[in-house]
Order: structure tokens, then sequence, then C-alpha cells
């Protein structure tokens, strides 16, 4: 399990925790977030995360 | 007191920058402006007027003969902030231009985006988390050790009122002499809806406070943020001194006045409801729980204004280019669509977004440090004030204001 973070905001999704309020399910991996997910505090796109270790 | 000869004081030394800002953010009536907003947004989404006039602020001179318009709907309000290439942060260029300068908030994309990166890398959560040992901790300790021993306390004007702005002196490591001056003018920024002239002369004196520090530190190798900032570089760039100027002087408001109003509305939440505070208190686990219900319940900035760049229509009605569009994101937190039963405070709501810090490109960029300043802040006044509640001899905290709100008040007792 990673942890990906927005370059822009800082937002973290941790594939651990998967974003349930957001119909995202624990355990989802990166790359099966929806290619049209968008960072749920600044609106950035998938392509501007980066993977970071916690 | 030894005073600095580094900073320049306003010309007239009795304005009270503190009483002219606190005035700007209040309501004339005391009226709940959450009641109303609730009852209008029954009716529709979206209305042509001025939330200030709506609700008794005091009208803000530097947008005058804008059409104004409230958003009061949570997916208009939404659409609005995600939308910037028609709901524009240029608005910003006519009050926060003219005392903070060219900072990140009067700026749309793709400016906005690439010095957004610069900036946001100095608030990492991996770095401001470091910056809980070293900064917050002493600064909270020590204001606490001067009235832990008096068994009462007013929490705001002995606590909250204090720690955000003495954690900013830390990180910016400034003079002890240059501190009472410096932080009247950042203040004094902040006047400018209310008060142009004295805004603007705040705004050239810090500007040419910060020009000096950043002349003394630029290439000193230090780690203080204003030298952080001046040394950070993304792919070779880095930050024009106009931008770097301007940030910095939008520091103590953006980062001092937000945190003091969120901390001390957290107080007022979690003590006026003292079944949650002892479950916090016996429980540590659940402060990041309280932190986010009180920046739902109680947000300490609760309009984000924009400016229509083309015509729009949003909610069936039709908004003119130039339009000041003030999306309520206070409202937006008391949706009763989003939230059961919106006006309680209750640390076990299930987790769903809330806008505390606003939302979109410009969400805050000082957020995670909040986090850390309002979890330090709540671990310390559990672990030095035994027994801690609230005062019976005084009235409960209220939390007061229009676009900006704090309780005036919160006044304890503990076990000293």
């Amino acid at each position: 399990m990673k942890t990906w973070q927005c370059l822009s905001c800082g937002f973290i999704y941790d594939e651990a925790l998967g974003l349930p309020q957001e119909g995202i399910a624990p355990g989802t991996r990166w790359e099966d977030v929806p290619t049209d997910w968008k960072c749920p505090d600044c609106g950035t796109g998938k392509a501007d995360f980066e993977m970071v270790e916690l | 007191m030894h005073r600095s000869n580094r900073i320049a004081d306003f010309d007239d030394p009795s304005f009270d920058p503190f009483a002219t800002f606190e005035s700007a953010t209040q309501s004339g009536s005391g009226e709940d402006p959450y009641a109303r907003l609730a009852e209008m947004r029954r009716q529709k989404s979206v209305f042509e007027l001025d939330y200030r006039e709506l609700l008794g602020s005091p009208p803000d001179l530097t947008m005058q003969g804008l059409p104004k318009y409230m958003v009061l709907g949570a997916a208009d309000i939404q659409q609005v902030l995600e939308t910037p290439q028609l709901f524009s942060n240029t608005i910003f260029e006519r009050n926060v231009g003219l005392c903070f300068g060219r900072s990140l908030t009067v700026m749309d994309a793709p400016e906005h985006t690439r010095y957004r990166r610069l900036f946001q890398k100095a608030f990492m959560p991996s770095v401001v988390s470091k910056w809980g040992d070293t900064l917050v901790d002493p600064v909270v300790h020590g204001l606490i050790e001067g009235f832990k021993g008096k068994g009462r306390a007013d929490l705001v004007r002995e606590f909250t009122q204090y720690y955000p702005f003495q954690i900013i002196y830390r990180q910016l490591e400034l003079p002890q002499a240059d501190i009472a001056v410096f932080h009247k003018l950042a203040v004094g920024l902040t006047c400018i809806v209310v008060d142009v002239a004295h805004g603007v002369e705040a705004s050239q004196k810090l500007g040419a406070y910060y020009a000096l520090l950043l002349d003394e530190r630029r290439n000193g190798g230090g780690s203080d943020l204003v030298s952080t900032l001046a040394q950070a570089e993304i792919e070779g760039e880095r930050l024009p001194d106009e931008v770097l100027v301007s940030f910095l002087r939008q520091l103590i408001n953006a980062a001092g006045d937000t945190t003091y109003r969120a901390t001390s509305s957290l107080l007022a939440g979690l003590l006026s409801n003292p079944d949650q505070l002892d479950a916090v208190r016996r429980d540590r686990a659940l402060i990041p729980a309280a932190i986010e219900e009180a920046l739902r319940w109680e947000p300490p900035v609760t309009v984000c204004p924009r400016l229509t760049l083309q015509p729009v229509v949003l909610d069936d009605v039709q908004i003119p280019a130039g339009a000041e569009i003030d999306a309520m994101t206070g409202a937006y937190n008391r949706d009763p669509a989003r939230y059961d039963k919106p006006d309680r405070f209750d640390i076990g709501r299930k987790p769903l977004r809330h806008m505390g810090f606003a939302y979109g490109a410009h969400v805050c960029i000082g957020q995670h440090l909040a986090r850390v300043e309002m979890t330090r802040a709540l671990n310390a006044l559990f672990d030095h004030l035994p027994n801690l509640r609230l005062d019976p001899d005084y009235e409960p905290p209220q939390v007061t204001g229009v676009n900006m709100r704090v309780p005036a008040a919160v006044h304890v007792r503990f076990d000293a």
C-alpha cells in the first residue's frame, strides 16, 4: 500500500484508507482510482500527484 | 521597551488597527447569520444582493460599484470555486492587491499554479509536522505557564489570541524589538476594506521591512521561513521579490488571524458540550475529528468572493461579467442536505468534506500547519489544565461575526 500527495495542496491519498466518503473503498490502488478523479481539496487531476513515503 | 529603528509605525501612532479590523467583520445587529441564510436557502440558491448589507456588516469600500450576487446552494458554491476560468480570484486585486500586493490570492492559473507549488513546498504535511515540536509546543506551553496557576482564565484573551502569531514570529525569526510594530502593521493591512489610507500605509511600511529582512537573509543559508522561501526553487525558477514579499505580508492575516479564530471556536464547541469534551480528553485520538467538526461548524472565514469574467447563468439567474460572486462557504458547511442537524457541534459525524479551508485551487495553503497548531494547542491545554470546564460565573461563549467569526471570550476554570 502506497501514499500519493497532491503537489498543489498537499492532500494525501492513502491506498490503505481509500476515500470512502468519495466512493473509493479502502485498499483501492492508485492506478485503480478513476482517471478523471480530482483532488477533493483543490481539484487538481491525478497527473499532478506524486508518490510519497510517510 | 526598546523600540526598533528598522520598522516604521503608522504616522499616527494612536491609530488602533485591531479595533478597526474587528469592526469590519462584525454584524451591527448581532443577528445569527446562519439562521437568516438557512431560511433564504430554502427559497433558492442565488440572490442578487450584497451579503454584508443583508447581514448588517459595513460595506466593503473596495467593492463599490460592482453588481453583487450571493450563492448559498452547495452545488453552486462548489461550481463557483472549481471553475476559476469563469469565477476569478482577480476580484482580490481591489482589496488584497492594494494591501498585500501580488500575493497568490489575487492570481488565476497559470501564474497561480506555478507560484502556488513553490510556496506549497514549504507547507507540505511532512514539513509542518516537524514544526510541532520546534515552533508550536514552546509557544503553547509557554503561554499556558502564564495562567495555569490561577485556576481560571479567558482562553481567548490569554491564549488563542496570541499563540498563532507568536508561532509566526518564530517562523520568521523576527527580532524581539520589531514585533509590536510588526503586528500592528500586519493587522493594519486588513483594515483596507473600511480604511483604505491606513491599509496602504501599512502595506508600504511592512513591505519595506520585509525587503530589509530579504536583503539580510537571502544568501545567509538560514532555516527561517524568509530564508527558506527566498531560496525555494522549482525547475530553476525562484520566487520574484514582489511575489515573495506579498506572500509574507499576508501571513499574519492568513495564518495568524484564522488560526486564532478557528482554535477559539473549537474550544467554544468542545467546552459547551461537556460529554464531547470528556470523550476527547480521555481519547486524544479523537482530536482530529474534533478539529474537522469545529472547522465545519464554525469556519473562521465564511465567504469566498470571486469575479465573473464573462456572463454566466447560475441557478437560472443571469449574471453579467464583472460581478462580485460571494460563495458562502460557511453556509455550505451548514447545509442540511449535507449534514444532519448542521447547527449542532458533533464530533461523531461521519467524515464528509467541509469548506472550512475553502475549496478549489485557492484552498488554504497553510491548512496542514493549522491542524498541527490546533492539535498541539488542545493537547497542551488538556495536559496542563486538569478538569478544564466553562466558568459558570460568565455567559457561555458565543461565536459571532459575519465574514470572519470568533467568540469574544471563552472563560474557563480548571484545577490549579
